[in-house]
């Protein structure tokens, strides 16, 4: 069996933004693999641990940085990796992100392609999806277990949705989004992060795929975007204490001559 | 000149900081209250490959270099001292004696189960009337036949009742003062050596710090470590690198003091205002992170020589000198940010300061580092 996760390496969601002038300012964050995609490593790994003649590549689109969130994939226990690398990509959107796969997809053979459900970063959760599209295969989204059918050539997903869990077999190859909800991802050991230096890292850019460079980047993205800020910060509410009767009589004169709202 | 961590040492940095997060941060209050010896733990960082990093991979090891060792032992005692002493005492002293002065079969018979844990390791050279000054040292071993025999005993030795394999310090000839000690492997199953009682303890409290008593133990020829009567010697060489890990121990607790320092100053409201905006608490936040700086840079470059195949003996002492003693001042000065906070165990940072006294003490009290360093000065 053939897996493939699709990775991105992220802003260290625990450390604290600053934002100017609209723009992310990157310079002090730490980056790190996708939690969702680290997920979606963990349970291929899973997979791996049981159904040993798994071959689990990554791949990742993006900056020279990115490599760092490979060799944790790879010292995690994947086979190998490729690092989709291009300055045109600057400023690509989901979609422009998809146009990227597809190519790198297009010549390769695979029972199943894991992703994150979507990035720590922007929430988007629209490449998975829009990549499924353009390979014209079947998508699950949300996944909280997988169970791997070798005979029959599917893959049955446990997805949570809003009132619970269902189940979709999928028959190969499909595309599976993952919930950090499905495992904990394993920490590499230092055998494992002494091998990923082994590991064959494979460099691929826009022409190696074929692609035009309007394809990628801001001319092949379908949404610009124009600016960044944090949230409003909100007053901070008010916490009466005492009994009852006082309280809801403080409640109510609050209501009616403060917030005018009775 | 770089001071840029390589990609290796970043990535061994991780994955011990998300360890720690995950395994050792949780039951730590239980750990220092009961003085448990965390069993389970232990042998999850062999897993881990962390029990004998340093080593070649032919014993088992990764073969990582002594700066990745620092950070490890940083990241382990960022929320726990004793284990991150466990580790740097196991790996530096006892393994690192028998890795830099055993013979290949002393080698290849004791590395392999100490680099995978699968037996601790401890290491005597204090007794009751000696220590830096080994003059006093009454443990003796003496020819007969085949084998040594060992009587005498050692005093606050780390993993002294969970250890298997030890490194002793013996008198082998008194007329020659310091230059008439020898070193031998001992196993703690041979008839003669016992452990006595669990020893209570200001801080490092869920390490193991036992007397051991050696009567009669009858000890193979060729347990003898390094060369006859070398074994003071090597005994100093051993414990240049054991410093550096003590030097990255007390790194470890001073960063775990300034950052729930910080984390308390921004939450805690006093007159008005989280008391991070008040400058008393501003210049103190400053010259902690300035010393714990200037304190892992030290201990980085120790190791940084010690990789080079340099000498490293004086900038290891002035490491876990200068670590360890502004180590205090940092943790004395976050249970000052955090008041009747800081006072209290469930806080951590009381914890720090009292495991941050051994760090003063063991491998060389500060006072001979000072030694160290002055005749380096002064030669």
């Amino acid at each position: 069996m053939k897996f493939f996760v699709c990775c991105k390496q992220v802003p260290d969601v625990a450390m604290a933004f600053q934002i100017k002038d609209g723009e992310l300012q990157k310079d002090d964050l730490n980056y790190v693999l996708n939690a969702y995609d680290a997920s979606a490593v963990e349970e291929s790994l899973v997979i791996k641990d049981a159904v040993s003649e798994l071959d689990l590549s990554l791949v990742l689109m993006g900056a020279e940085k990115g490599k760092e969130a490979l060799r944790k994939g790879l010292a995690m226990g994947a086979n190998d990796a490729f690092h989709i690398e291009d300055d045109a990509f600057e400023g690509s959107d989901s979609h422009a992100a998809a146009n990227v796969l597809e190519a790198f997809f297009k010549d390769k053979e695979y029972d199943a392609i894991l992703c994150g459900k979507q990035s720590q970063d922007m929430d988007m959760g629209l490449t998975g999806g829009l990549l499924a599209e353009k390979l014209n295969i079947p998508y699950v989204t949300n996944a909280v277990g997988l169970e791997v059918n070798e005979e029959a050539k599917s893959i049955l997903v446990t997805r949570q949705g809003d009132a619970g869990q269902e189940k979709v077999e999928l028959s190969f190859p499909c595309i599976v989004s993952c919930s950090n909800d499905m495992n904990e991802p394993r920490i590499p050991s230092l055998r494992g992060i002494m091998q990923s230096k082994k590991k064959p890292m494979n460099k691929v850019s826009v022409a190696d795929l074929g692609l035009a460079t309007d394809a990628v980047g801001k001319s092949g993205s379908k949404s610009t975007l124009l600016s960044m800020d944090f949230p409003k910060a909100r007053k901070a509410g008010e916490k009466f204490e005492g009994e009852a009767s006082e309280l809801v009589s403080t409640l109510i004169d609050k209501l009616t001559n403060e917030a005018k709202v009775l | 000149m770089n001071f840029e961590l390589t990609e290796d040492q970043k990535m061994i940095r991780d994955m011990v900081r998300d360890f720690a997060k995950k395994y050792v941060e949780p039951g730590i209050l239980d750990r220092d209250a009961s003085m448990e010896f965390p069993h389970d733990l232990v042998a999850q960082l062999a897993d881990q490959g962390l029990m004998g990093m340093v080593y070649p991979e032919e014993y088992g090891g990764a073969g990582v270099d002594t700066i990745s060792f620092a950070l490890a032992i940083e990241e382990l005692a960022r929320y726990d001292g004793s284990l991150a002493l466990t580790v740097a005492s196991h790996t530096s002293l006892c393994t690192g004696h028998i890795a830099q002065f055993g013979s290949k079969e002393l080698k290849d018979k004791y590395m392999p189960d100490l680099v995978s844990a699968t037996k601790l390791g401890g290491w005597g050279l204090t007794e009751a009337g000696s220590g830096s000054d080994a003059s006093g040292m009454k443990t003796t071993a003496v020819l007969d036949g085949d084998h040594w025999i060992i009587n005498g005993g050692k005093l606050f030795i780390t993993q002294g009742s969970v250890g298997k394999t030890f490194v002793i310090l013996a008198v082998t000839d008194r007329s020659l003062g310091n230059k008439g000690i020898s070193a031998f492997v001992l196993e703690s199953d041979m008839p003669g050596f016992s452990v006595g009682e669990k020893m209570d303890k200001l801080g490092m409290r869920s390490s193991d710090t036992r007397e051991l008593v050696f009567e009669n133990v009858k000890v193979p020829k060729e347990n003898l470590v390094g060369e006859l009567n070398h074994g003071f010697i090597d005994t100093m060489k051993v414990l240049e690198g054991g410093r550096i890990g003590i030097g990255a121990l007390a790194v470890g607790l001073a960063r775990g003091a300034l950052e729930d320092s910080i984390t308390h100053a921004k939450e805690r409201v006093q007159f008005g205002k989280p008391i991070s905006k008040l400058q008393a608490i501003q210049f103190k936040i400053a010259e902690m992170a300035t010393d714990l700086e200037g304190a892992r840079l030290l201990v980085h470059q120790a190791a940084y020589l010690k990789d080079q195949g340099k000498s490293f003996g004086v900038e290891a002492s002035t490491a876990k000198y200068h670590a360890s003693e502004v180590g205090m001042k940092i943790c004395s000065d976050g249970i000052q940010i955090l008041g009747g906070y800081g006072y209290m165990e469930e806080y951590h940072v009381e914890r720090y300061y009292r495991d941050m006294k051994l760090c003063e003490i063991g491998e060389g009290t500060s006072e001979v580092q000072k030694m160290v360093i002055a005749k380096s000065m002064l030669k």
